[in-house]
């Protein structure tokens, strides 16, 4: 009881990281009807967290973060479908592809520091391109039809393709992956991170490389964001282009300013979250969730213009 | 195969330059009203699609009450130009200068729209007759008589807000208020009143795209978002804020897809298209007209 009292010491916030972590683990036990959509809102609040080291912690506006979940899905579908290779096989190559797209679209625009609008917009083209390029290379990624049936393997005796099983195995690679980033950005190189986005010609003054740490960042966050489309890709079976599509880029920026740019768990409980709100809206009222959905963004702006975490955790402390 | 190259007669040249021509001049007003928006409160707007959709629908719906298609082109602008002040003075204004909360804000304004229109009107596409039926003779060709039409309007409209912003004292507070707000007030402008009306008449201009573009093409709710990533690439090349770089580029990629398609097929054009935006903002940052900083 002392030692739980010291852990807690005057920081009843401490209690959320507990909490959340047992919630994830009984929920496959607590409500088994929710195991799929669970796995997808898992794998969501991965990738925002993707997209929150790029922009809110380097200050990189991207308007491109779906076509890096496509890459990865994308990646790991023809493997998995075209080739009839292993599943595993599927994520270093995902983790490759996206990696060398992320450097050849980065590394110019990053080099040259053009501003934050023209790099939305730059990575914007990118992001139509790719989008464009799954519909008109059907021989090559199926066009509309998209890569179909992908069933995950079974290991040491699991069978993957049950879907709680798929539900812990997707809760053990969001853990390990995050749980590396958020080390990562705890550690001093968060630090010259954190530096660089509020007084970049500072630290270039300090000799930092300012442009290299970005690209870093960029890639990473590119990588990060393809193992999170390969995971969801696998759970629902196909690779279609909706997957790439602007309308999950937009769904994806909005989960991350939602739950405050620039804060770890706050874009990662935001995408969780409305993922369930928009599956429950969506059984409901099938038509109007979308609108709902819209409203609750506008409102947003009123109430939250820092996210509902920036406002209520200061991460800073 | 994705090759084909054709020979094209020179009445078939003459169609497709018109074609191009006209498809450019929609494309323009599109995207003039995104760039004046954005060069003087570097705001993307993200409901700009949802305002053209709507201008589109908003036709229809006055088209199918009073027939006459002039009248509904007018009454649809103006109103919409009064949504767009409503929401400008509630909503919009909270956003300016803040690249992620306007993005939230207008987004979330766009799906509302979006979703609303397909509430009301379902997820298929309509399409309105075209007024000024019958071709007209150019150069010898017969061409559509309301094509022409759009091309005059676009035109007209790219002088009159030309002369608007380099002639007028209006344009001069906008110029002034876009480079430096603190000083425009200080010598007498009211700086909110030019925000606000250059926002509504970016609105305007979106509504008037989506009304004119219901006759030629259908109407459906996606069609803003189809117009919006082309218009956001002409405000790309064009330079940022920068009027006459809007006008010339959606002129230029108006002829490549009217022409584009005698050697690759249409989505090959489109990808095309943006890989060269893509290469040409690496070289030139600021586009063709555009300067950093300063709005044209």
């Amino acid at each position: 009881m002392e030692r739980v009292r010291g852990y807690l010491g005057h920081d009843p916030r401490r209690l959320v990281l507990p909490i959340a972590t047992f919630g994830l683990l009984v929920l496959p036990i607590v409500s088994p009807n929710d195991v799929s959509i669970a796995t997808q809102a898992l794998l969501f609040g991965l990738f925002a967290i993707s997209v929150d080291i790029a922009l809110g912690y380097t200050g990189l506006l991207t308007l491109a973060p779906a076509a890096f979940f496509g890459i990865g899905g994308y990646s790991l579908a023809k493997i998995v479908v075209d080739y009839g290779g292993s599943f595993w096989l599927g994520f270093p190559v995902a983790i490759v592809v996206a990696a060398v797209t992320a450097l050849l679209i980065g590394y110019t625009p990053i080099k040259q520091r053009i501003s934050m609008v023209y790099f939305a917009l730059f990575t914007l083209a990118f992001g139509v391109i790719a989008y464009d390029f799954v519909y008109v290379t059907t021989s090559f990624t199926g066009g509309s039809n998209g890569l179909a049936f992908i069933s995950p393997p079974t290991v040491f005796g699991v069978d993957l393709s049950d879907l709680v099983a798929y539900y812990y195995f997707t809760l053990l690679v969001v853990a390990v992956v995050a749980g590396g980033l958020y080390l990562l950005l705890r550690s001093d190189y968060g630090d010259v991170l954190h530096a660089t986005r509020q007084n970049e010609l500072r630290m270039r003054y300090l000799g930092y490389n300012t442009d290299r740490e970005k690209l870093i960042v960029w890639i990473l966050s590119a990588v990060v964001s393809s193992i999170a489309g390969a995971v969801y890709v696998a759970s629902i079976g196909i690779a279609s282009p909706s997957i790439m599509s602007f309308a999950l880029t937009g769904e994806v920026l909005i989960w991350v300013v939602v739950g405050g740019a620039g804060t770890f768990a706050g874009p990662f409980f935001a995408a969780f979250a409305l993922t369930f709100l928009e599956n429950s809206l969506g059984s409901l009222w099938a038509e109007g969730y979308l609108l709902v959905l819209g409203i609750l963004f506008v409102a947003f702006v009123f109430l939250f213009p820092e996210g509902i975490v920036g406002r209520f955790w200061d991460e800073s402390k | 195969m994705m090759y084909y190259v054709q020979f094209i007669s020179p009445d078939q040249f003459i169609t497709y330059f018109l074609n191009g021509l006209s498809e450019g001049m929609i494309l323009f007003l599109v995207a003039s009203g995104l760039t004046l928006i954005f060069g003087l409160v570097g705001l993307i707007n993200f409901a700009h699609g949802g305002m053209l959709a709507l201008g589109g629908y908003m036709t229809m719906v006055i088209l199918q009450r009073t027939g006459s298609f002039w009248v509904s082109l007018i009454v649809a602008m103006l109103l919409i130009a009064a949504v767009g002040l409503a929401l400008e003075r509630t909503i919009i204004h909270r956003v300016y200068e803040k690249p992620l909360l306007g993005f939230l804000g207008t987004f979330g304004i766009g799906l509302v729209i979006e979703e609303l229109i397909s509430y009301r009107f379902g997820d298929q596409s309509y399409s309105i007759s075209a007024p000024l039926s019958g071709g007209v003779e150019v150069f010898g060709v017969s061409y559509p008589r309301y094509r022409i039409f759009v091309i005059f309007i676009g035109a007209t409209t790219a002088l009159l807000i030309g002369a608007l912003l380099t002639r007028t004292r209006l344009g001069l507070e906008v110029h002034a208020t876009a480079n430096k707000p603190s000083t425009a007030e200080i010598l007498g402008v009211d700086s909110t009143k030019v925000y606000t009306l250059t926002f509504v008449l970016g609105t305007a201009l979106a509504a008037l795209a989506g009304g004119l573009t219901a006759p030629v093409t259908s109407v459906s709710p996606g069609i803003g978002m189809e117009y919006m990533t082309m218009a956001f690439l002409v405000i790309i090349v064009g330079g940022m804020g920068s009027f006459k770089g809007s006008f010339f580029v959606s002129m230029i990629v108006g002829q490549i897809n009217a022409f584009g398609w005698l050697f690759l097929e249409q989505t090959y054009v489109q990808i095309l298209i943006f890989i060269s935006a893509m290469i040409f903002i690496l070289f030139k940052p600021h586009g063709f007209f555009g300067k950093p900083e300063v709005f044209e």
